[in-house]
């Protein structure tokens, strides 16, 4: 699984995040990037079209947001390709593009401050369908769904700022996880509003660190698990089944309980997926391979009971990635320092 | 060179930004406060209008934020003499909004200038009066600003001298030390422009532990120069020289003085004026320092902004000016 | 100006040595009544102008930089730096160990440096610009490219002084080929012979007759007397009598134009190698000597050929003739053919002072270059040149701050020491005028405020500050304490260079400003958690308080669930939670209460019971909750099987009571809101425990 070739693409913009575009090509390789221009305070999302040959990424089609996106997921819904984003300003849109030349062709939104109030939220898609779930750090769930053209919403749960949730993503078509700040998750069914239908708190550590979870993700093959990544280079899963001990794949808790666990990384995890691209034995009981990437600039596979490897050590944050669903050796991902980063694996 | 961030109405009297520069308080002449905020912070270029209201009878004429330590708030002077201390909060299920906390002064006696300075023990605020009395204040619980204690009242003199007839001020200057943490005690300067001259020359106050008082420890003029109206006064950052440096204002000019940080067996600091330069005609409005202490920006009565460095040999001298034209 | 600088001579200008006076257009209608000034993160200041009918605030950089190069350019430059720089830095500190000595510098150190000078140089720009053809176009004599900026040029200039040993006896060639690669960067200031060339190809088509024309001839005599060989021999074939249909008349003069070419194309250069270029390379000055003087007695034997008499056409014989002159070193000629004084100093290392090695007397070379093309306008690239031939480091650091800005001066600080015990000396000589810094610090602070004034480069500031012995630890205190707490991924990454570099203090300040900030904007556990990670007791205690307030007077068993994220986040006993440990225990007490209600149990009952004593014996739990804390235990306290309290554990709760109505009597006392008989019905209750209790033991 080494890395065959990395490329850098300067954006002269802040990249506030990344996706493949799920479409099936034999021709195109397609890309979305959220990006944020500091100087005239404009954010927009545009596909991009990826020649790895000639090394060239360049933007197809671009769609002016009103506000800077905090989170991003594509996805496709009837065999077109569809992004939905959230911004900091509190709104959401779903984008619907055209596969064949990749041009946006229609959005819908919710304006900013109907869901959330500022800051950030998080936003997940029901794979192959248009319900949403957004979680945001004003204590809020959502349920946003799409009929006759408009887009509803339903308020779930609110906290009140009781509980702030930064990540969110759908096990199945009516249970979703969400994380939040303490090394906390929340199982939530939304069949059974009220609350959560279960919850985990990390005290693994006895020292004062503890840390917010910054990015979730759940497997199609294995709904009872929730893959967690964030503050101090800490990855773990939760399994519902045994609700009160988490695995620890790398970070705090590693060092103090078991010496034999390497942490890839120290600093804060900014986003976690399960590794497509390893053809792990789905019957055995360990936690299937994830990708990570961190803040001081790794990107790497962990797997429990194995090294972690490192693909790419940046001198800066790699602040977000993602693998393709199609070609899973190949991964895209932002870097602080204004630049998207292709990375091929063999 | 320059980048428009915002216009402002008709009356705006007092701006003030906070302490990372995002949140930019705006007081009028018709006594409104308005709270403008970075969409996306930390880039400045979009400001919207989060907060507009009437707070004040009077013309606001100087806003002052607290140290974020203790929230989003800000204190409003009025040309009246009267302070009051505004707060952004959510209480309970409210949304947010801007609160009034607590205000001091009156017509009587009326208060000139406010500045917070963070202490080991807390949050402390300085006022000055217009009969020439400096009052501390001391906050009494970090998360309440309604409680505010009476710590000391002073003087601005060196020898508590016994009489001398009733103080009419103008106007006053503070600065605290901006030093964080540390083991230092918490200390600030302050000079008056006043008719009383024993009161006018800047002083440094340092805060005695042991005796829980106020001391005067260095006086910042010359023999001759000790009656002179104190315009403005900057006490500059110290990233780690072995003095402190200190711009103090007068009709004189622009003066730079070198502050050691070892008292002697009085207890006081030497001083040493390492420059006095001229510029804005003799009137400073407002001195400012950046985040090293290696350049001040000066501006007053000719319009200019003027900025100052010291060069390689340590001398200061003026290094660019801006001079608004339409 | 300062009253007190008379006298006292600045050693160098900070920059520029009259104050400049910037216009600041403020498009107001009236006149500016007022003005107010605030700095902001670094260097950036902020103006709030304040007119009779309106006002405007405007945000000014105060960065030297000029505009040559684009801001994203810039920062793309910026990034690209930290590497090599750090990288720099870590094998100075390894050396300075490893040799225990104060001088880090180690014989080889300069192939260190080299190593960080090319990596530097090549974030520049990419291909230069190369006067060569390439195209076989005949009429494209120069090859124009966008990539030459005076950025790179400057770093060029300053490596091949300062930093490359290898090539130190070959100096005069690689000034030949600097040259050749930016001197159109000269044409924006004066006439240059590139410039000449360009505008010359662009009348080419133009020209029928190309020898008739007087310029053709300067214009060879020119490139020539600068070394541009390639460009000479290209412009040669343009020569009519190349001209299929000229051959046969014009074949002397054929002859003699080949012949020029031909030694122009042996010219030999002392040199290690030549990349496609005409002329001859030797490495080794002996050769070069013997090669050379070959050359030069070969162009008298063709100056002194009966064959100029035969050829007529005049042009072609004066032209080649001085095309001679240059090759053989005539002063006239080659003042006559350069522009500037670069262009003649050049001339002269190639024909007049062909076997100059090293720096020796070049400074006065260029002095008289100077005297015999003055100019009234001087490329800032000039100055630089000057003050690198007067080989005075303070006139070299003073032109790259004034000229190129803060980033050029941090990073050429490390050649211009490289090889240089002096320079060494006066950078990093500890100043008190500077407060005690020396004069590379006060550089790489200056470079740090350019980098602490926009949003995307202050994260690498902390690069530069913490290789400030001095005063870059203040500098990043001060710059990480004034990033806004807003947005978590910010302050995430402010943190994380807290962790980075042991600012324990400055971190635990800022997770305080963000737990207040966000306690006060209604986002509660996120304020909590930030004010546990600052391990702030004493606000934690005010919460503790008004977390009470809020939970005496909401938590009922409906809402209760809301409760229970913020109460699951206070965690256990472990987290300097203050008083907040109180609410996880009562969060506990009323979970076991809560089954207590749905079974019938005395298990579980016990357990609760066990809840309550706990709480009631911990001191961190308020007063005021113990009479609804009993009034909720009546059921338990009543409960039918057996009793369920000891002996002991009503005496307790008893003396509780008994504290709770002395307590009464003190002013601050506040009355639970409770059913007015709560009172007399919770003393009944534990009354009658009591008996049964005594009866069983």
């Amino acid at each position: 699984m080494a890395v065959r070739g990395i490329q850098r693409f300067p954006q002269n913009q802040y990249v506030d995040a990344v996706r493949w575009l799920p479409i099936e090509s034999a021709l195109e390789r397609l890309a979305v990037v959220a990006l944020f221009d500091l100087d005239s305070d404009a954010s927009s999302i545009q596909i991009h079209s990826l020649n790895l040959n000639q090394s060239s990424l360049e933007p197809y089609s671009s769609w002016a947001s009103p506000s800077r996106i905090s989170s991003l997921k594509a996805s496709h819904f009837l065999n077109k390709p569809l992004i939905v984003a959230s911004t900091s300003g509190g709104s959401l849109h779903l984008l619907f593009s055209d596969s064949s030349d990749a041009s946006f062709q229609s959005q819908v939104s919710l304006p900013e401050g109907s869901l959330h109030s500022v800051p950030a939220s998080s936003v997940d898609l029901l794979d192959g369908g248009v319900q949403c779930v957004t979680a945001g750090e004003d204590g809020k769930l959502n349920l946003v769904a799409i009929s006759d053209s408009n887009l509803n919403y339903r308020r779930l749960f609110d906290s009140a700022g009781l509980v702030s949730y930064t990540a969110v993503r759908w096990a199945s078509p009516s249970e979703f996880a969400t994380a939040g700040y303490g090394f906390t998750l929340h199982w939530w069914d939304h069949r059974k509003p009220g609350g959560p239908v279960s919850h985990f708190k990390a005290n693994w550590d006895k020292k004062f660190t503890s840390g917010i979870v910054h990015s979730i993700d759940i497997h199609p093959s294995r709904k009872h698990t929730c893959l967690a990544g964030g503050s101090l280079g800490t990855v773990f899963a939760w399994d519902l089944r045994w609700q009160q001990q988490p695995i620890i794949l790398s970070g705090a808790g590693a060092g103090s309980g078991n010496n034999a666990i390497q942490s890839i990384s120290e600093s804060e995890v900014w986003e976690v997926q399960y590794d497509r691209c390893i053809k792990s034995n789905t019957s055995s009981t360990r936690i299937l391979p994830s990708m990570i990437c961190s803040e001081d600039g790794i990107l790497g596979v962990i797997e429990q009971g194995e090294e972690p490897i490192e693909l790419l050590a940046e001198p800066c944050a790699i602040n977000s990635f993602d693998i393709d669903q199609h070609n899973p050796t190949d991964v895209i991902c932002s870097l602080e320092w204004e630049a998207v980063a292709i990375l091929t694996r063999q | 060179m320059a980048k428009e961030l915002l216009r402002l109405d008709n009356g705006t009297s007092c701006t003030a930004w906070n302490y990372s520069g995002t949140r930019l308080a705006v007081g009028s002449s018709d006594g409104t406060l308005s709270i403008f905020d970075s969409r996306h912070p930390p880039s400045s270029s979009s400001l919207l209008s989060t907060f507009k209201s009437r707070i004040l009878e009077g013309n606001i004429v100087n806003i002052v934020w607290l140290p974020p330590e203790y929230g989003d708030a800000v204190a409003c002077i009025s040309a009246d003499g009267i302070v009051s201390l505004w707060e952004e909060v959510a209480e309970d299920s409210h949304s947010l909004q801007w609160k009034m906390c607590k205000s001091f002064g009156n017509s009587s006696s009326k208060v000139l200038d406010v500045r917070f300075g963070v202490s080991s023990t807390g949050l402390k605020m300085v006022a000055a009066y217009s009969d020439g009395n400096v009052r501390v204040f001391e906050l009494l619980d970090s998360l309440e600003l309604r409680n505010w204690q009476l710590q000391a009242e002073f003087q601005n003199v060196i020898e508590s001298v016994s009489a001398f007839g009733k103080a009419s001020c103008v106007s006053a200057s503070i600065s605290w030390n901006p030093q964080k943490g540390g083991g230092q005690e918490s200390s600030f300067l302050i000079g008056f422009n006043s008719n009383t001259s024993e009161l006018n020359s800047s002083k440094v106050w340092e805060f005695d532990q042991a005796h829980q008082r106020w001391l005067p420890v260095a006086e910042l003029a010359l023999p001759e120069d000790k009656g002179d109206e104190v315009h403005a006064v900057a006490w500059a950052p110290n990233i780690g020289r072995p003095y402190e440096i200190i711009a103090v204002a007068t009709r004189k000019g622009l003066a730079i003085w070198n502050l050691g940080l070892n008292p002697d067996q009085n207890g006081r600091l030497s001083v040493e004026r390492v420059a006095l330069l001229s510029g804005h005609e003799g009137l400073v409005w407002q001195m400012e320092w950046d985040m090293s202490g290696m350049t001040l920006a000066t501006t007053g009565h000719d319009g200019m902004v003027r900025l100052w460095q010291a060069n390689l040999n340590g001398v200061w001298h003026q290094q660019a000016a801006f001079e608004p034209t339409s | 100006m300062p009253s007190d600088t008379g006298g006292n001579g600045s050693l160098v200008p900070f920059s520029g040595d009259s104050t400049a006076v910037y216009p600041l257009h403020h498009g107001l209608a009236s006149p500016i009544r007022r003005i107010s000034i605030s700095f902001s993160c670094g260097n950036s200041l902020r103006l709030s102008l304040f007119a009779a009918a309106s006002a405007k605030i405007v945000e000014v950089k105060l960065s030297g930089e000029d505009n040559e190069i684009s801001d994203a350019h810039r920062r793309r430059i910026a990034y690209g730096s930290v590497a090599p720089f750090a990288m720099l830095q870590s094998r100075r500190s390894s050396l300075s160990a490893l040799l225990k000595t104060p001088s880090p510098y180690h014989s080889d150190w300069w192939e260190h440096v080299l190593q960080y000078s090319k990596e530097i140089g090549s974030l520049l720009g990419g291909p230069k610009l190369t006067p060569s053809p390439i195209i076989e176009n005949p009429s494209a004599i120069v090859k124009g490219g966008e990539e030459a900026t005076s950025l790179k040029a400057a770093w060029e200039l300053i490596e091949m002084f300062y930093v490359d040993k290898q090539s130190q006896a070959w100096l005069p060639e690689r000034l030949v080929d600097w040259l050749a690669d930016y001197d159109s960067l000269f044409t924006s200031t004066h006439e240059t012979i590139h410039g000449k060339l360009v505008d010359f190809e662009k009348e080419l088509v133009n020209i029928q007759v190309i020898e008739d024309d007087p310029r053709y001839w300067d214009l060879l005599s020119s490139a020539l007397s600068v070394g541009w060989l390639d460009i000479v021999a290209k412009m040669l074939r343009l020569h009519g009598s190349y001209q299929l249909d000229q051959l046969s008349h014009r074949e002397i003069e054929n002859g003699l134009v080949e012949a020029v070419a031909l030694l122009i194309s042996q010219m030999p250069h002392l040199r290690p190698e030549s990349v496609g270029k005409l002329g001859e390379c030797y490495k080794s000055k002996p050769d070069f000597i013997k090669a050379w003087e070959k050359w030069r007695s070969q162009i008298t034997k063709l100056d002194c050929s009966p064959y100029w008499i035969q050829c007529d056409n005049q042009q072609t014989r004066e032209g080649l003739r001085n095309l001679l002159q240059i090759m053989l070193g005539n002063s006239e000629s080659l003042c006559m053919a350069t522009c500037y004084w670069i262009e003649l100093y050049i001339s002269h290392f190639l024909y007049i002072r062909p076997f100059t090695m090293g720096i020796e007397s070049m400074y006065n070379l260029a002095q008289k270059c100077i005297q015999l093309k003055p100019r009234s306008s001087t490329h800032r690239l000039s100055g630089l040149m000057i003050g690198i031939l007067e080989e005075n480091t303070e006139v070299v650091l003073a032109e790259c701050s004034r000229e190129f800005g803060p980033w050029l001066v941090a990073h050429a600080i490390e050649l211009l020491t490289a090889g240089s015990e002096q320079a060494e000396m006066l950078l990093h000589e500890e100043r008190y005028s500077l407060g005690g810094i020396s004069i590379a610090e006060l550089h790489r602070l200056v470079y740090a405020q350019i980098l602490s004034s926009h949003a995307l480069t202050w994260q690498i500031a902390p690069i530069y500050l913490t290789s400030c012995m001095k005063q870059g630890m203040g500098l990043l205190e001060n710059l990480l304490y004034r990033q806004s707490v807003q947005h978590n991924d910010v302050l995430l990454k402010n943190i994380e260079i807290c962790r980075l570099y042991e600012l324990d203090h400055i971190s635990s300040n800022i997770m305080k400003i963000a737990g207040v900030y966000h306690w006060k904007h209604g986002r509660k556990g996120a304020g909590v958690f930030w004010l546990q990670q600052a391990q702030d007791a004493s606000c934690l205690d005010r919460i503790a308080q008004q977390l009470f307030d809020s939970v005496g007077k909401s938590i009922s068993d409906e809402n209760f669930k809301q409760w229970e994220g913020m109460i699951e986040l206070l965690g256990s006993e472990s987290k300097p939670a203050g008083g907040l440990e109180f609410l996880h225990k009562y969060r506990d007490f009323k979970k076991s209460l809560q089954k207590v209600s749905v079974g019938k149990s005395t298990d579980a009952a016990r357990q609760a019971v066990g809840s309550l004593i706990l709480l009631m014996k911990n001191p961190s739990t308020p007063q005021r909750f113990w009479l609804p804390l009993l009034y909720d235990s009546l059921k338990l306290l009543n409960w039918q099987d057996c009793p369920l309290l000891s002996v002991s554990e009503t005496n307790l709760l008893l003396n509780k009571l008994q504290e709770l109505s002395l307590a009464k009597l003190r002013p601050q006392y506040t009355e639970p809101s409770l059913p007015s008989d709560a009172l007399s019905s919770i003393r009944l209750a534990l009354a009658i425990n009591l008996g049964r209790a005594i009866l069983d033991e």
